[in-house]
């Protein structure tokens, strides 16, 4: 690939590729068939949009984190694409793609940035915490991942009744066989960066936690608007009421995950009001 | 690894993940479905095999719309049309979701049905299909359209009393000497011994085969939801034919009436004879389903009632409890404090014209404060808050639809941009 004909190769197949994309397709089938062929261009095509946007609003940096940050949000649109480009046509692939990539764009905050989120600590927490959005075993799995807790305790501390109960257990289930492996995949956390991460906990528990704590609560800050029509926080009085009537399961579950206010204004309401243990703090636990 | 390398590898990476989407396990076909309204969660459809469906009525346009097992394997999807309905089938192994999606100016709505066995696929899809092919032109009549809110809204209270329900017989249940129930015993998290834990697995087995039974009085009661919502999309289907069939008799009529018929075939008289009856046979179903609605509803806004009654006896809380969700999809009032909003947003929706129609926008680099007040005015508005950079507007609602209002704004010199929502 180093050799000018091997270059020139790719740009050729390149040119074509595009070109592909911007004739008509008619069916879903065509649509699948065409945009498979063309994912790496596609990729890169919404990488760069992505990058274009930090850089216009004043959050680039040239740095492998940007760019990974970049890649990263990039494969998030184009999957999305994938899935929903197929009820579109007939449509143009192209031309449906950079206008999906630019309504994303247009909203505000379309991601959440930091730079502090952009080192192997901050990645971590802000993939934990974007994939809770969108799968409900990452969820669960935040309650373990902050505090340390099993699904009994998951189930005592949000009050939870029969049925939901076992949903936890397969949360907690998924989540150790495949889910944890592939949002560190998807955050492109490298085996090295992960085991850094360990050893910085146990050489400095308290500042290793102090600072997770930071900026899990970036994190939430940001993702909570995607909860069930953003719910509100509350009181420790009206989390009470909640508690005692038993209603507002999903409520509790998720908001309560994406929350360590609440999370503290609401301990020990599941488990009828003991509190004699402290409130829980913020224990990052790096694995499932 | 390097820099360039390590980038490569990454992307390499998510290649791979998008080229091999993983697809619904099979452990995963009993879980319910995560379904996304402009990527936030509304709600779920449960997967058990059985039909299960998701109403979903918004004052926002609705966007996009996506379907998630609970690992986040995105299934499925759809992106809305500006304006009009849309459906959409998604092939999930053996089940069907069928989607439809439909946005009006004051927001949208989004209709999810989880369909097990083809052969019911094929009696809705035929449903759903006729709809929308008639009426994607055509908005459909606004009592419809409210009588669909009734039905969200009666939707959430039936919701609100059946978890009510559920948590008065298990604590029936589970406290039947007036012992403290288990839901409240205290427990030390952390000290719990292994005899408490077996205890406590027997206790949540034998609680889940109470909701199982609780769940099946819920899932009954929903089939007759169910059915209302069929009888409706049935009935659309029906009001649209006529109107069809109405028009093609009228133009028919007027060509009559303007001369001789030149080129019309022979065939004609066999035909107006055909649509006559098929005009007749739609009216009469038109009318039944009619009847069979107005009953409907009337059995329903009698249980509404009844439902508000002890709703407001039964605690003051609960309307504002019981998930906001639902409610607050049919209305955005984001406000905790608004006790007992429900019915109150089910009047206030009847009236959506008289809001003042409110746009954000942004104005090109120098442009002065003056020349912006001297925009406004012009535009009959008023100037809101401005948050990050974009202006709110509110203006009488414009004479063309918002789309093309926003398109007009931008034309002019002084805007950079313009978006309905903040
Ligand atoms: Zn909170």
């Amino acid at each position: 690939m180093q050799n000018t004909v091997g270059k020139s190769q790719v740009m050729a197949d390149h040119t074509v590729t595009v070109s592909r994309l911007e004739e008509v397709v008619s069916t879903s089938d065509e649509f699948d068939r065409v945009v498979s062929q063309a994912l790496p261009v596609l990729l890169d095509r919404a990488t760069g949009y992505t990058k274009r946007f930090l850089r216009e609003t004043g959050q680039w940096n040239d740095d492998i984190e940007h760019e990974k940050f970049a890649l990263r949000w990039g494969s998030e649109y184009l999957e999305r694409f994938l899935v929903c480009g197929r009820s579109e046509v007939p449509c143009r692939p192209l031309f449906l793609f950079d206008s999906l990539v630019a309504k994303q764009h247009s909203k505000p905050e379309p991601f959440c940035y930091h730079p502090d989120l952009l080192r192997p600590l901050g990645r971590f927490l802000d993939g934990l915490v974007a994939r809770a959005v969108v799968s409900r075993d990452a969820l669960i799995a935040l309650y373990r991942h902050s505090y340390g807790w099993g699904a009994g305790e998951v189930i005592a501390v949000t009050g939870l009744n029969g049925l939901e109960s076992q949903r936890i257990y397969k949360n907690f289930r998924r989540w150790r066989e495949s889910g944890w492996q592939r949002t560190m995949d998807e955050i492109g956390l490298t085996k090295t960066e992960l085991a850094e991460l360990t050893s910085q906990q146990q050489r400095h528990r308290q500042r290793f936690n102090g600072e997770a704590e930071r900026l899990i609560r970036v994190a939430q800050a940001h993702y909570r608007k995607s909860e069930p029509d953003h719910y509100p926080c509350l009181s420790r009085a009206q989390w009470r009421e909640m508690f005692t009537q038993g209603y507002g399961c999903d409520y509790r579950i998720w908001h309560l995950a994406l929350c360590l206010d609440c999370m503290q204004a609401a301990w020990g309401l599941g488990s009828s009001g003991s509190l004699t243990e402290e409130k829980p703090r913020l224990e990052l636990l790096v694995r499932p | 690894m390097g820099y360039e390398e390590g980038l490569e590898a990454y992307r390499s990476q998510l290649l791979q993940s998008l080229s091999s989407p993983p697809s619904r396990s099979v452990s995963s076909m009993s879980d319910p479905i995560q379904v996304y309204v402009n990527e936030r969660r509304v709600g779920e459809l449960e997967g058990a095999g059985m039909d299960a469906r998701l109403h979903v009525q918004s004052l926002d346009h609705i966007e996009t719309i996506q379907l998630r097992t609970e690992e986040g394997t995105l299934l499925g999807g759809l992106v809305a049309p500006e304006f009009g309905y849309r459906t959409s089938r998604i092939q999930l192994s053996s089940d069907v979701i069928e989607l439809c999606v439909h946005n009006i100016a004051q927001g949208g709505s989004l209709s999810a049905v989880l369909v097990p066995a083809p052969s019911f696929w094929s009696r809705m899809g035929k449903i759903l299909g006729d709809v929308t092919d008639k009426l994607a032109i055509r908005r459909p009549d606004t009592a419809l359209a409210y009588s669909m809110r009734t039905v969200a809204f009666t939707q959430v209270l039936l919701a609100i009393m059946v978890v009510g329900l559920i948590y008065d017989r298990m604590a029936t249940w589970m406290n039947p000497e007036g012992e403290p129930s288990f839901i409240g015993q205290p427990v030390a998290l952390r000290t719990v011994s292994m005899t408490e834990m077996d205890k406590l697995e027997q206790q949540l087995g034998d609680l889940a085969r109470m909701q199982q039974k609780v769940g099946e009085t819920l899932e009954s009661q929903q089939k007759g939801i169910a059915q209302l919502h069929q009888t409706m999309a049935q009935l659309s289907s029906s009001h649209e034919s006529v109107a069809s069939s109405v028009v093609m008799v009228k133009e028919e009529m007027e060509k009559r009436q303007e001369g001789p018929q030149t080129d019309r075939s022979t065939q004609r008289p066999v035909s107006d004879f055909v649509q006559k009856e098929q005009l007749e046979a739609a009216i009469k179903n038109l009318t039944v389903d009619n009847a069979r609605l107005s009953n409907e509803l009337a059995r329903l806004e009698e249980h509404n009632q009844t439902l508000s009654a002890k709703l407001q006896t039964a605690s003051v809380n609960a309307s504002k409890a019981v998930d906001q969700n639902p409610e607050r999809l049919l209305a955005s009032q984001p406000d905790m404090e608004s006790k007992n909003q429900s019915v109150q947003v089910v009047k206030s929706l009847q009236s959506p014209q008289t809001q003042p129609f409110l746009f954000w926008v942004t104005f090109s680099e120098g442009t002065s404060q003056e020349s912006i007040d001297q925009w406004v005015h012009e535009k009959k508005g008023h100037k809101g808050v401005i948050n990050e950079g974009w202006q709110e507007v509110r203006i009488v609602p414009p004479a063309v639809p918002p789309d093309l209002f926003l398109e007009q704004i931008r034309g002019e010199k002084i805007v950079k941009a313009a978006r309905i929502r903040e």
